[in-house]
């Protein structure tokens, strides 16, 4: 398994640099992944990184090669759990969590989400679920979930019925306003798919090693160093 | 009296019924009106931000400018650590003069921020106050050791959070020493249990959840008191399916701390919703 590792790390440093992956982050998160030296504290704090392919500040220098296998379809982006430590302890400023995120981001608008990620599906229903009901109907999700992975739901049968006999488990959906709820979910997407589309067609433009600000970078809020 | 807005969150509807039900036991005792945000929404959790930036970001903010506009109201209760976090998130973003206009735009009308979010810790802490809280204390702990589990969102990343000391947290240490409980010195405070992963990758949360409480036990905690929804559900139930494995498993009472909080004010054991928990909490609070 190690040895493997190393091999595909090899492999992946005669690959031509390119910027495109960097930028395309940068303007969906206003993240420069260029500003990381691979110090590792990250990695060192991250709870999942023994669990996965790769580790965060790996995923980070892949970003920074233009690697997409190495990041965009490695495991580790679907194992994060979004715990914030890489963001709290980086030395440089990044939000790696959120480089996580639009990792996912991307996986999912260049439909290249792995299969053997659990994690993603449960995302998009869970997503689909608030957008629904206004609310999150946490049976639907549940069960939505694990209906696809029946080998898996069998583990959770006794807990299910556990939380039942609690009555931790609300059967019915409890609804927020669903209208508003729709009309800003819709707004929010179109606004995000435009400017997606756009950041893809500029990044593909993008010269190797583009540090610079790119064309639909949005500054960080707040204003780290 | 002082009048708080009010957003439960999705969890507190089903999975974390008692710590919708023992916070508001608290207030109640504590004096402190809870005014539910009428109509409320999914603040999007974990599925919005890693799916849409800004419907993660206009879906709290919505919710904020009703407190602010419609409520009149100056500051919001948010017990669930992750709705916390969003809502602090929205409080963030804003302060990003595009962001904020892309907002305005999907919510509708303009938010700049303003609003104060508390979770579950701030409202004892910072808004009844360690003293008043002391004063209301009918009957207080005799030196339950407790070890307080931050986990992540309550604390991280303090650019959002603006927590004091997002690595070793300790104000909720002192909410329960107030009570009459011992908090204990540990190194798991802020650790991640692996709550977003429960239904997906079992395997690693086991081994998150094992270490945390292992660490609580071994610094001497008879229970752990945590301030979110995810991180409670995520360890008391996952204790059953590690016993499975490991036959020498001592198990560990995981309670919020609005039931702490709420037992020694005197809230009913019924309002308190002691029998939800998996791993049976009344025999450290006998």
């Amino acid at each position: 398994m190690r040895s493997e590792r190393r091999d595909r790390v090899e492999e992946d440093v005669t690959q031509t640099p390119s910027g495109a992956l960097a930028a395309r982050i940068r303007s969906g998160s206003g993240e420069n992944p260029y500003l990381c030296y691979l110090c590792k504290k990250c990695s060192t704090g991250c709870p999942v990184a023994p669990f996965g392919d790769v580790h965060p500040a790996q995923v980070m220098r892949a970003v920074q090669l233009g690697d997409e296998a190495m990041s965009v379809d490695s495991r580790f982006i679907w194992l994060c759990t979004g715990c914030e430590t890489c963001t709290t302890r980086c030395p440089q400023g990044i939000d790696v969590a959120s480089i996580m995120d639009e990792l996912r981001m991307i996986a999912r608008h260049d439909g290249r989400v792995r299969k053997d990620a659990p994690f993603a599906r449960s995302l998009d229903i869970n997503y689909r679920s608030f957008r629904r009901w206004g609310r999150l109907y946490e049976l639907e999700l549940v069960v939505l979930d694990l209906l696809k992975r029946p080998k898996a739901a069998l583990g959770y049968t006794g807990l299910g019925i556990k939380m039942m006999a609690r009555g931790k488990i609300r059967l019915l959906p409890t609804m927020g306003d669903r209208g508003q709820m729709k009309r800003m979910a819709r707004a929010a997407e179109r606004i995000e798919a435009g400017r997606r589309a756009e950041a893809k067609v500029a990044a593909a433009g993008k010269a190797p090693g583009a540090g610079g600000p790119s064309a639909g970078a949005r500054p960080k809020a707040g204003g780290t160093p | 009296m002082t009048k708080l807005a009010y957003y439960p969150g999705c969890s507190l509807h089903s999975t974390a019924k008692e710590l919708d039900s023992s916070f508001d036991g608290t207030m109640a005792k504590l004096d402190v009106d809870l005014a539910e945000i009428p109509g409320w929404q999914c603040c999007g959790n974990s599925a919005g931000h890693s799916a849409n930036r800004l419907l993660a970001a206009a879906l709290p903010a919505n919710e904020l400018v009703k407190v602010r506009d419609d409520m009149k109201l100056d500051a919001v209760a948010v017990p669930c650590a992750a709705c916390f976090n969003r809502f602090q998130g929205a409080n963030h973003e804003v302060g990003d003069e595009a962001m904020a206009a892309d907002i305005a735009q999907v919510v509708g009308r303009p938010y700049d921020g303003g609003v104060k979010v508390l979770n579950l810790v701030d409202v004892y802490h910072d808004r009844v106050g360690l003293a008043a809280l002391k004063s209301k204390v009918v009957k207080p702990f005799q030196g339950l050791q407790v070890a307080c589990y931050y986990g992540c969102l309550l604390t991280r990343p303090p650019k959002v959070t603006l927590a004091e000391d997002p690595e070793y947290p300790v104000h909720m240490d002192a909410v329960v020493e107030a009570i009459g409980c011992t908090p204990v010195d540990w190194d798991s405070k802020t650790a991640c249990c692996g709550a977003a992963l429960t239904l997906c990758e079992p395997d690693v949360v086991d081994e998150l959840v094992k270490g945390i409480i292992t660490n609580a036990r071994e610094r001497g905690a008879e229970a752990i008191a945590c301030a979110c929804p995810l991180c409670q559900i995520n360890l008391d139930s996952r204790q059953g399916e590690i016993k499975k494995t490991d036959g020498a498993w001592v198990d560990m009472p995981i309670l919020y701390l609005s039931q702490l909080v709420g037992r020694a004010l005197g809230v009913s054991d019924e309002q308190l919703g002691l029998k939800k928990a998996m791993v049976d909490p009344t025999k450290v609070l006998a």
